[in-house]
């Protein structure tokens, strides 16, 4: 990848890309459904010195799948990767990444993970974690916190389908993801391989673009996003354990998405009979800020004193792998 | 003797395919079924790819293009409007991929049974579409098919449709040609550009954010639509000194001295053509044009075929509601700029949808409206059905409403 592409300062998509393509080389073709990847190519630039094919947003498992076949048929030796945000993958695109590991297309499904729809200007996706604000989730009276769902499971979801390979990776820790490519590319010699990069995003979530690779370490020093791999036949394991545990809000803090999340309570506890009687109600139905930093530390907590107890976490994820 | 799927299985696997991506729908099912049968005996060397929706299945087939892979699918009906958004991404990156449609009625209410509203909706998406009235039809015309969209000045993809049932699973003594000959007809797809290879990397599908190149690029996709007017020509011609079969893109039939003319597309033809020699036998100068090629639309064909014409009756075999039938203003449309003498009445009749039978009475009714519209010097638009089948309406209202009526209280 050149350098010059029109993407945001500080952005881990590409730059997971350019790391993982220092392992892939030239004989490569990418498959990239809409997102923010899209915009690296505008006709008629593009900074790729390999191949490189944008369909449509939903279809990059099955669009990878239909490049492998053909340079299979036409006995033509590529690597085929896709570059796909979360958006297309959770939601819109899961039927066709499920039909692509099902039938163990011999692909790489790359999925760089910021949380949201981000070229629409960051809006909820699947994989948007409980409290997070996004254009669709605003804070409100009848919304305090923001997003009440939780974000989807989607590394058992491609576990369950008993993957030649699949792992998590974070850009804090980089020579663990190139490392992780090279896996993913060895595994697809025999069947299809998913890799999950947390994408800390700067526009998306709302701090200054020098500050992604420090973000990338507090997610991963607090144990929220945890970095494991799963073999095919060996289960899952946990690639990297945190010596001590940082507390979550520490990844928090900082991001203008989990701002109210500390400015709530502070507004409780300073001024509580200023706090309006219609919130207080709303707040009661769901969670205060302290409530959903509290929650999601104990269940933070709790997968980290299990993890710790057994080895192999064989694809169960249980919803204690919040990953958020 | 050989069904329409059939037919067109064996016009796929003589192509030479080297990628299919799959999807079961009714009434197309048998096209699959066969070339997976071709694969398993060993008869046909392909990657079969069974998808998990028609989204993905044109997903597959576009990539696969890209790559340079000769590629071949079928559809129908609803599995065709799932992949509407990828057909523009086919034909807009300008893949060759010949699909077959089996034409059967759009839910709801959902049928089984055949119309053109699921091709006809598709006719601005940018692909060429010939249309089938025999078994035979459907197996050449797969072939030519790859030969008209890997022309380097088309570079456009192609639907070939037959009629679901009426013509999918109707057997006819069908000519299946030898490898050797189709191999001599049709060369192996050798893309120039539209590829991968390590030395030359492409970046394929990019954005046009600025409306100039976006412009460019679809002004340069319509003139390669409009290129292939004459290249179908001229690959019908070819296929008929090779294969001595002879396909036209507006066929004529019994049209020398006609003053009245039918106009169908697809299967129906074989019945409009029983009424023709039946107004034929009692003397009436009454001929059939046959809409083969839809997409480019054969606009001189239609001229030459009609100019001097006294009257047309356009059967539309689908509806747009709210306004009438496809065909009818695609005709009326070509047909505006004739001198008024020579421009003849135009009909329309909408019948035949979800498979509802469109029997001979009905086009001898066509015919004798048609002649009454030109003596008024006005054309008609109209919905048709026997009263047989209006009894038939009826009686099944009043089933469901779980009120019998007799006769007298009807």
């Amino acid at each position: 990848m050149a350098p010059g592409t029109p993407a945001c300062a500080g952005c881990p998509g590409t730059l997971g890309m350019r790391l993982a393509l220092k392992v892939l080389g030239r004989n490569t073709v990418i498959v990239n459904p809409a997102g923010c990847m899209t915009l690296l190519t505008v006709y008629p630039y593009t900074p790729l010195k390999t191949n490189w094919v944008h369909l449509a947003i939903e279809n990059a498992g099955a669009g990878a799948a239909g490049v492998k076949a053909a340079a299979e048929a036409l006995g033509k030796d590529l690597n085929v990767i896709t570059h796909a945000g979360d958006g297309a993958t959770y939601d819109i695109g899961l039927q066709s990444l499920s039909g692509a590991f099902e039938r163990r297309d011999k692909i790489i499904y790359f999925c760089y993970d910021n949380e949201g729809y981000g070229n629409t200007g960051f809006q909820k996706s699947g994989a948007t974690p409980k409290g997070s604000i996004t254009t669709t989730t605003p804070k409100g009276i009848k919304a305090p916190i923001g997003h009440v769902g939780r974000k989807k499971d989607i590394f058992s979801i491609v576990v369950a389908h008993d993957p030649e390979y699949a792992a998590t990776a974070s850009l804090s820790h980089p020579l663990d993801w190139m490392r992780k490519v090279e896996k993913a590319k060895e595994a697809t010699k025999r069947g299809p391989a998913f890799l999950l990069l947390h994408a800390p995003c700067p526009t998306g979530w709302g701090f200054d673009s020098r500050f992604t690779i420090e973000y990338a370490r507090r997610a991963v020093e607090s144990g929220a996003w945890v970095l494991k791999e799963y073999e095919k036949r060996k289960g899952t394991t946990i690639t990297y354990t945190p010596k001590k545990r940082i507390p979550v809000t520490d990844y928090f803090k900082g991001q203008k998405r989990f701002d109210h999340l500390f400015a709530m309570d502070e507004m409780h506890t300073a001024f509580p009979h200023e706090v309006p009687e219609k919130q207080m109600e709303a707040e009661r139905e769901i969670h205060t800020g302290r409530g959903v930093l509290t929650e999601l530390q104990s269940e933070i907590d709790e997968f980290w004193n299990k993890a710790g107890n057994q080895d192999d976490e064989r694809g169960k994820s249980s919803n204690e792998q919040c990953q958020q | 003797m050989l069904t329409g799927n059939s037919a067109i299985a064996y016009g796929a696997a003589l192509s030479r395919p080297k990628v299919i991506p799959a999807y079961p729908i009714t009434p197309q099912t048998e096209i699959i079924e066969s070339l997976s049968e071709f694969v398993a005996e060993g008869l046909l060397d392909t990657r079969f790819m069974l998808m998990e929706s028609e989204h993905s299945v044109l997903s597959a087939a576009i990539t696969a293009e890209q790559t340079g892979a000769r590629t071949f699918t079928a559809t129908s009906s609803q599995g065709l409007l799932l992949m509407h958004e990828m057909l523009y991404i086919a034909s807009g990156t300008r893949c060759p991929i010949v699909m077959a449609n089996v034409s059967r009625g759009l839910s709801a209410p959902i049928t089984l049974g055949a119309d053109e509203n699921d091709i006809l909706g598709q006719r601005d998406a940018g692909w060429i579409q010939l249309h089938c009235e025999t078994c035979q039809e459907a197996l050449d015309s797969v072939i030519m098919a790859y030969k008209i969209s890997e022309n380097k000045n088309v570079l456009l993809p192609s639907m070939v449709n037959i009629d679901g049932f009426i013509l999918s699973f109707t057997r006819e003594p069908v000519d299946v040609p030898s490898q050797r000959k189709v191999d001599d007809f049709l060369p192996e797809y050798s893309p120039e550009t539209m590829k991968y290879d390590a030395n030359v990397p492409i970046s394929q599908g990019v954005a046009t954010i600025d409306g100039i190149s976006y412009s460019y690029f679809r002004m340069q996709h319509h003139l390669a639509a409009m290129n292939a007017v004459r290249i179908v020509e001229k690959v019908q011609k070819e296929f008929n000194d090779a294969f001595g079969r002879n396909y036209a893109s507006v066929e004529q039939f019994m049209m020398e001295d006609a003053d009245y003319a039918l106009m169908t597309s697809n299967a129906i033809t074989t019945v409009a053509k029983s009424a023709v020699r039946r107004a034929r036998a009692r003397g009436e100068k009454v001929g059939l044009l046959r809409i083969r090629l839809f997409r480019p639309f054969p606009t001189e064909d239609i001229i030459n075929a009609c100019k001097g014409l006294k009257g047309v009756a356009v059967l539309d075999r689908n509806i747009s509601p709210g306004a009438g039938g496809i065909m009818l203003p695609e005709i009326r449309s070509a047909l505006y700029d004739l001198k008024e003498k020579s421009r003849p009445i135009v009909c329309g009749f909408i019948d035949g949808l979800g498979g509802k039978d469109v029997t001979l009475d009905e086009f001898d009714y066509m015919i004798s409206r048609t002649k009454k519209a030109a003596s008024d010097g006005v054309g008609v638009s109209e919905i048709i059905s026997t009263k047989k089948q209006d009894d038939r309406a009826r009686m099944m209202l009043s089933e469901a409403r779980g009120i019998r009526k007799t006769k007298e209280e009807d």
